[in-house]
């Protein structure tokens, strides 16, 4: 019943709320429990009720049986950090915490919640998991990320009033964790910076002349390039393939998003903004880019992984952590 | 609750309803009527509002009820303070109170309301029953609390009730430790209410016919007794008393003696007192009677040290308290077998115990003149006229009834001349009346007269149905000697108590059942033995828990404690408990962890020391250049082997079961 949490090798980033970690109070109803059972005991001793004295020391053993359980309803719990995925400014930044019970009773309506430094003791956090015997839980705690940049997690408050509700117990943790805040995309941004043999219908319609045939597709193929009437002839389904148009002379389309090219009148969060929607806009037109970015060069590509290099530079742009 | 279906809220609140009704039913004992089905109507229409889904009903049509209710209260009580319509104000509001739950706090409200009514249950009783009782509300009224803090799924009401369980047994030790260590104040705080002690029944200072036949019908208790001493025979147990001197024709009551000094060796009212013979200590636990009289087996000195309370005492030899006693008292006292009191007295100052209305029974003053002569012709003295007169008792077939037929103005002439049926009171009275005819001094004394004995706890517990009267008389040079003319008559009410010495009307109930056993060793008188055991030892350990006795308790208990031995046994217990629990960590730990920690230890043996850090790949390598024989080395690097697959592999259930099965027999 009292026992801890099984000590076990502490992979870096976890932490185990100890009993000295855990701090406990009374709540208003616990006070008002107190004042109770005082009111009780005068009212035992006025009376000479023998078991009056007995249901006064036994509701306020309970009480006290109660702020017991209430710590070890936290105590041993292990925490780790989850998975924290990038997000654009002025989205909400979703850290996963994930609650572990090593020990043998389930910890139930376990509260937590971000608490940066500041706020009030009392606030209700947002989120309640239990943890059974064993068994872990994860949580996503959300809060704002307004700047570009490395956002690290504020600390984690878990609170708990299990069972009773007269004691509140609370522990503080600061996980370890950081996303990435890429810049807020530039709402109403230019058309991408086209340059080279630019086609009568636009730049949308790049090296269309130089249609080489059709090939098998491969992960990565822009959705726009697919053969859609070769596969409509046989569709997937029924053992099809599908096939992508090939083209030749891709090099006649080159694209650069070049932040050297932007008019360094403007504002540098703008011209960031400007150059993520840019990255956003090839990745949705499937448009393979090359990005410069001070010192930085990516040759031209395509796909998740470029798109997070390109991201991941103008979010750290000038800032602790790289260019 | 047929449909289990119910969602999470409605659950919940049937719960709290459930335990609201289980702290208020004991109180419809006292309730007037209309309160109790106040309460009911109320309770059920929540559950069914709860059962229905509908909304609770709003303030405009609550608040005329309560109102109305509170002028019920009033109406019935015509007061709205003092306990009894405090209780059923309290009682009213909680079932009130479930009707206007809103918020959270609403229903620690509930709860705390819950709490209260519990304690003022204690006014009206305090059995062990109601003790069981206690615990058992306790344990739901928790249940309902821990409810209602989940915040994901609810388990089962089950889980939910072990898990109030195990809280409150981990209460109780607590609990035990403060009710028996806290610091005990003696009440009240502040004056009681009138009403808080209802009437009991019991010796009062005046004897008319039939006071005493409605105390025989009686099976209260009125004291218990414990002998530190052996105790005296059953027909010398005589509890002393009020002292009736005053007869006005009808009533015998207490003159109202001058108060009794301390300091024995220096009575200047006339009052000596000799006691010699074996001492006999007892320690008495008087039930309160809303009297002040205290009793004691004959002779005790009237120096009583009652806790909490005043005493004195009257030239008479009786004892009080200046305040009337609503609780139980507990004191010791020494009675003496041997005694002499007032054996110097002043004949002359004998008048108030000579004293006759003027004007009553003839009769019986005719015969005490006549053997106040006789005596004076014979130069007998008082010792042979008492004798002459309890023979005479004997003699004429006097009849021991409850249900004495009914005299005349001259009492004590209808008595000794016509029915010769009576009580106790009849014949004592009717004695002393004859003796002071013949001019002896004599006088009433009331109080109990036997007991029973309790084979299981060795207490005698004496009831209101051994209520007694028997007489005093004044020999000069020897003092007031005690002269039971009931015993002269009926000699096996004195011998064997009051239920062998009356034929009992037909019993009713389970009370009148117990009474009707006399056989000692029955089960039934054993079970009936074995209640009052358990009933005497709730009264002294729990309801009687007072300051005094805590203090005494707390003696012993360091007495009992205070040597190397107890010390010892505490700290052996300590190592065996903490031995336990690191045998429960140990086992806690997860199985293959367990294994390679053998394992290493086992290592260590042959002299391969894992490095910080270093994995079991690295380890077997090693293991390979140990000069070890060829199928240890084999089961080893196997070992390791699986301990990394176990560790490190993602395997599925079956494997890992199967594997770590393998792990711990390897190292066998």
């Amino acid at each position: 019943m009292f026992r801890p949490a099984v000590r076990k090798p502490e992979p870096s980033g976890a932490a185990v709320l100890t009993m000295r970690r855990v701090y406990v109070l009374p709540t208003r109803p616990g006070m008002a429990y107190a004042v109770l059972l005082l009111l009780m005991l005068i009212g035992a001793i006025n009376y000479t009720l023998g078991l009056g004295f007995a249901l006064t020391f036994f509701a306020g053993s309970c009480a006290v049986a109660d702020m017991v359980l209430t710590v070890m309803n936290m105590a041993g719990l292990r925490l780790t950090a989850g998975r924290a995925q990038p997000v654009f400014a002025g989205e909400e930044a979703q850290f996963e915490v994930q609650l572990h019970n090593d020990g043998t009773t389930d910890r139930h309506a376990v509260r937590l919640g971000f608490h940066p430094p500041g706020t009030p003791r009392t606030m209700e956090l947002p989120h309640a998991v239990d943890v059974p015997a064993g068994a872990s839980a994860a949580v996503v705690l959300t809060v704002p990320a307004p700047q570009r940049g490395w956002l690290p997690a504020p600390p984690v408050r878990l609170t708990t009033r299990f069972p009773l509700g007269l004691f509140g117990a609370w522990s503080n943790w600061q996980p370890d964790m950081r996303v990435l805040v890429y810049p807020f995309p530039e709402a109403d941004a230019p058309p991408l910076p086209v340059r080279g043999a630019a086609s009568a219908e636009g730049h949308g319609a790049v090296g269309l002349d130089n249609f080489a045939g059709i090939r098998s597709y491969q992960p990565g193929d822009p959705m726009r390039h697919l053969a859609w009437r070769q596969i409509a002839r046989l569709g997937p389904a029924d053992g099809g393939q599908l096939v992508t148009k090939h083209f030749d002379g891709g090099a006649v389309a080159e694209l650069l998003l070049d932040f050297g090219e932007l008019q360094p009148m403007l504002d540098l969060e703008l011209r960031l903004a400007r150059m993520t929607q840019w990255v956003l806009d090839a990745e949705g037109r499937a448009l393979p880019y090359a990005f410069r970015l001070g010192h930085l060069h990516y040759p031209a590509a395509l796909g998740d992984a470029h798109r997070a290099a390109c991201l991941r530079a103008l979010a750290l742009y000038g800032r602790e952590g790289g260019a | 609750m047929k449909n289990l279906a119910l969602t999470r809220d409605k659950a919940d609140t049937l719960l709290l309803v459930a335990a609201a009704f289980m702290v208020i039913a004991p109180h419809f004992a006292h309730l007037p009527w209309w309160i109790s089905a106040t309460v009911c109507v109320t309770l059920f229409w929540r559950a069914l509002l709860t059962l229905r889904g509908r909304r609770l009903p709003p303030v405009w049509l609550l608040l005329p009820i309560a109102l109305l209710a509170i002028g019920g209260v009033w109406y019935s009580y015509r007061t709205l303070l003092g306990r009894d319509p405090g209780v059923a104000m309290l009682a009213l509001l909680l079932a009130f109170k479930l009707l206007e739950m809103h918020a959270r706090r609403d229903l620690f409200v509930v709860l705390f309301l819950s709490f209260f009514l519990l304690l003022t249950n204690f006014f009206y009783s305090q059995t062990i029953l109601t003790g069981v009782a206690m615990v058992a509300t306790i344990v739901v009224l928790l249940t309902a609390q821990i409810t209602f803090q989940y915040t994901g799924a609810v388990p089962p009401l089950g889980r939910r009730l072990r898990l109030a369980g195990k809280l409150a047994t981990l209460a109780a030790p607590l609990a035990a430790l403060l009710f028996v260590g806290f610091p005990r104040i003696q009440g009240p705080l502040w004056g009681m209410p009138g009403d808080a002690r209802g009437p009991r029944t019991g010796i009062s200072d005046s004897m008319a016919p039939g006071t005493m036949t409605n105390l025989a019908l009686s099976e209260e208790v009125a004291f218990r007794v414990r002998f530190l001493d052996p105790a005296p025979p059953q027909n010398r147990l005589y509890w002393r008393g009020v002292v009736l001197s005053n007869y006005d024709g009808r009533t015998w009551t207490r003159i109202g003696g001058t108060p009794y000094r301390r300091d024995i060796n220096r009575i200047t009212d006339g009052l000596t007192l000799r006691l010699g013979g074996s001492a006999i200590r007892h320690e008495i636990t008087l039930e309160g009677t809303q009297q002040r009289y205290l009793f004691t087996l004959e002779l005790t000195a009237p120096d009583l040290i009652v806790p909490g309370q005043r005493v004195s005492a009257s030239d008479e030899l009786e004892s009080y308290t200046l305040r009337p006693l609503h609780e139980r008292v507990r004191y010791t006292a020494v009675a003496h077998t041997d005694y002499a009191v007032q054996a110097d007295l002043d004949p002359a100052l004998t008048g108030k115990w000579l004293q006759l209305p003027p004007g009553f029974n003839p009769l019986t003053r005719a015969l005490g003149a006549r053997l106040h002569a006789l005596a004076g012709e014979r130069g007998s003295g008082t010792a042979e006229l008492v004798d002459a007169v309890l023979s005479m008792l004997r003699q004429r077939r006097f009849e021991y009834t409850l249900e004495p037929p009914l005299l005349g103005r001259n009492s004590v002439d209808d008595f000794l001349f016509r029915t010769r049926q009576g009580f106790c009171e009849h014949f004592a009275g009717s004695f002393v009346f004859l003796m002071r005819a013949a001019g002896v001094p004599a006088r009433v004394v009331t109080g109990y007269q036997g007991g029973e004995l309790n084979p299981l706890d060795g207490y005698v517990t004496v009831r209101q149905s051994d209520a007694h009267a028997w007489a005093e008389v004044w020999v000069p040079g020897r003092g007031w000697r005690r002269v039971d003319p009931t015993a002269a008559a009926a000699p096996e009410r004195i011998n064997s108590g009051l239920s062998r010495a009356l034929p009992r009307p037909a019993p009713f109930g389970l009370a009148g059942l117990m009474a009707l056993q006399n056989d000692k060793d029955s089960w039934l008188s054993r079970l009936r033995f074995g209640m009052n055991a358990a009933n005497n030892a709730w009264n002294q350990w729990v309801l009687d828990y007072n300051p005094e006795r805590q203090q005494n308790f707390l003696v012993e208990l360091w007495q009992a404690i205070g040597n190397w031995r107890t010390p010892a046994a505490a700290a052996l217990l300590g190592a065996l408990a903490w031995a336990g629990y690191r045998w429960r960590q140990r086992r806690a730990l997860d199985p293959v962890q367990a294994a390679y920690a053998r394992f290493c230890r086992h290592a260590a043996g042959l002299g391969l020391v894992p490095a910080p850090g270093e994995g079991p790949h690295s380890l077997a390598l090693r293991l390979r250049a140990l000069p070890l024989p060829e199928e240890r080395k084999a089961a080893l690097a196997e070992f390791l082997e699986l301990y990394g697959a176990l560790r490190y592999r993602a395997l599925d259930d079956d494997e890992r079961i199967r594997s770590a099965r393998r792990l711990a027999s390897l190292l066998r």
